[in-house]
């Protein structure tokens, strides 16, 4: 194992690919690593390579969560998300961008079960104790996207810029299928560098979590009204981040026994967030 | 890198921690490790003067950079006002939490002169103790609050 630390975006993409993996705020790698979970011949630290600060609309990939929660010109939705999303200690090293690429706390997947996302042939999962797991897209893999701060991102209807396009969040993310358990379309030597987050007029974050401060979500709920269209973003109910074009889109979600209570919760939470965007 | 003020040089290996460099290497075991994973926070240092915890920092990444760890709170070998706070109170059980703590709290109190119990409760809520203490450590804020 090495660790190289480029100067600049081109040099990291250089160095990116081939089991080199890039490392910023370290809160979701360094774990990672530790558990066997990912294996890295070499790690790539990025903190110099990618945009860090707030510029009007413009959020640099490695700005922290703190500094996001902290800033006046960030929306509500953004701000409240980010500081739900974990401890102060964990906000003040954890990046924008890293945080849009967590993995699945799903304790199979965490337990090296060999899960569809580990390759393998079933989701255990389903057939076992899912009661954090999803109740959309839940297919083929039943695992829920921690992100607070995607949801967010999702409802206030952000793009992205990386070192080789430009996209919708909504298209970072694909869910897994039977023969490929990746979770987001980013190249293994691709970096997100900036956001761009359009400013709402009104926005709102609420989430239910089984600890009042600094647990991963059960339901997290993004609204944002902006140009007068309502947009809805979920998080822990989905394998990836998930968007609601309407309130009538929670009729077609597909809970597993475990997870049946999530969809009240849901619902409560998305009628609550349309009041506040539509007064606010 | 500097630590407590003073200049410090490690050999490290790419991989470990910043945590590991400090209690193994660098003869700084105040800093605890416990959960390797940042959940628990009893590893919580200062880099930059921004709260961290070293566990998920590699200790490649603090070359350069400015850390303050638990040793280095106390001044010409006196407590800290935290740590007096702490003894004071009788906010120490197990005593594993304790380091992350002091400095969680300290870092608080420099932000935060008199901070609310909302704001005792946010800031330190990266920081579990597993005897349950909290009451005590509590009591030890608004001590130390009173002597900021």
């Amino acid at each position: 194992m090495e660790l190289r630390q480029p100067s600049s975006a081109e040099e990291a993409v250089g160095l990116l690919g081939n089991g080199h993996v890039a490392l910023a705020g370290g809160t979701e790698i360094v774990p990672l690593l530790r558990d066997g979970l990912l294996r890295a011949d070499a790690l790539i630290d990025i903190r110099r390579a990618v945009p860090r600060g707030i510029h009007g609309t413009t959020i640099g990939a490695g700005t922290t969560l703190a500094e996001l929660e902290v800033d006046p010109g960030i929306p509500v939705v953004l701000r409240e998300a980010c500081r739900l999303a974990a401890s102060p200690q964990l906000r003040a090293m954890g990046s924008i961008g890293g945080n849009l690429l967590q993995a699945t706390r799903c304790w199979y997947w965490r337990l090296d079960f060999p899960c569809y996302l580990h390759g393998g042939d079933r989701c255990h999962a389903k057939d076992g104790r899912h009661d954090e797991h999803a109740i959309f897209g839940n297919d083929v893999c039943a695992s829920a996207h921690p992100s607070d701060v995607a949801a967010a991102l999702l409802a206030l209807g952000t793009m992205l810029r990386t070192t080789a396009r430009e996209l919708p969040l909504a298209e970072l993310y694909r869910l897994p299928t039977t023969d490929d358990p990746q979770t987001t379309t980013l190249a293994d030597d691709e970096l997100i560098l900036e956001l761009e987050v359009p400013i709402p007029e009104a926005s709102v974050y609420l989430k239910a979590m089984d600890r009042q401060r600094w647990s991963f979500p059960i339901v997290g709920v993004a609204a944002a009204r902006t140009a007068g269209e309502v947009r809805l973003g979920l998080a822990g109910v989905a394998p990836v981040p998930w968007t609601l074009t309407s309130v009538d889109d929670l009729d077609r979600a597909t809970p597993l026994p475990g997870t049946a209570y999530k969809l009240p919760i849901a619902r409560a939470l998305v009628a609550r967030a349309l009041r506040a965007v539509a007064t606010g | 890198m500097t630590i407590n003020g003073v200049p410090r040089e490690a050999d490290v290996w790419p991989g470990e921690s910043l945590l590991f460099a400090l209690r193994e290497r660098l003869g700084l075991p105040g800093s605890k490790n416990a959960c390797e994973q940042g959940e628990c926070g009893s590893c919580s240092i200062l880099m930059d003067g921004t709260l961290v915890c070293a566990c998920l920092v590699l200790a490649a990444q603090a070359d350069g950079h400015d850390l303050v760890t638990v040793e280095g709170l106390g001044e010409n070998g006196s407590l800290h006002p935290v740590q007096e706070a702490f003894v004071e109170a009788g906010a120490v059980q197990c005593g594993f939490c304790t380091p992350g703590l002091v400095v969680a709290v300290a870092d608080l109190l420099r932000r935060d002169p008199t901070p609310s119990d909302d704001a005792i409760r946010e800031a330190l809520s990266g920081n579990l103790c597993r005897c349950t203490g909290y009451a005590k450590i509590f009591d030890a804020v608004r001590i130390a609050a009173t002597r900021a």
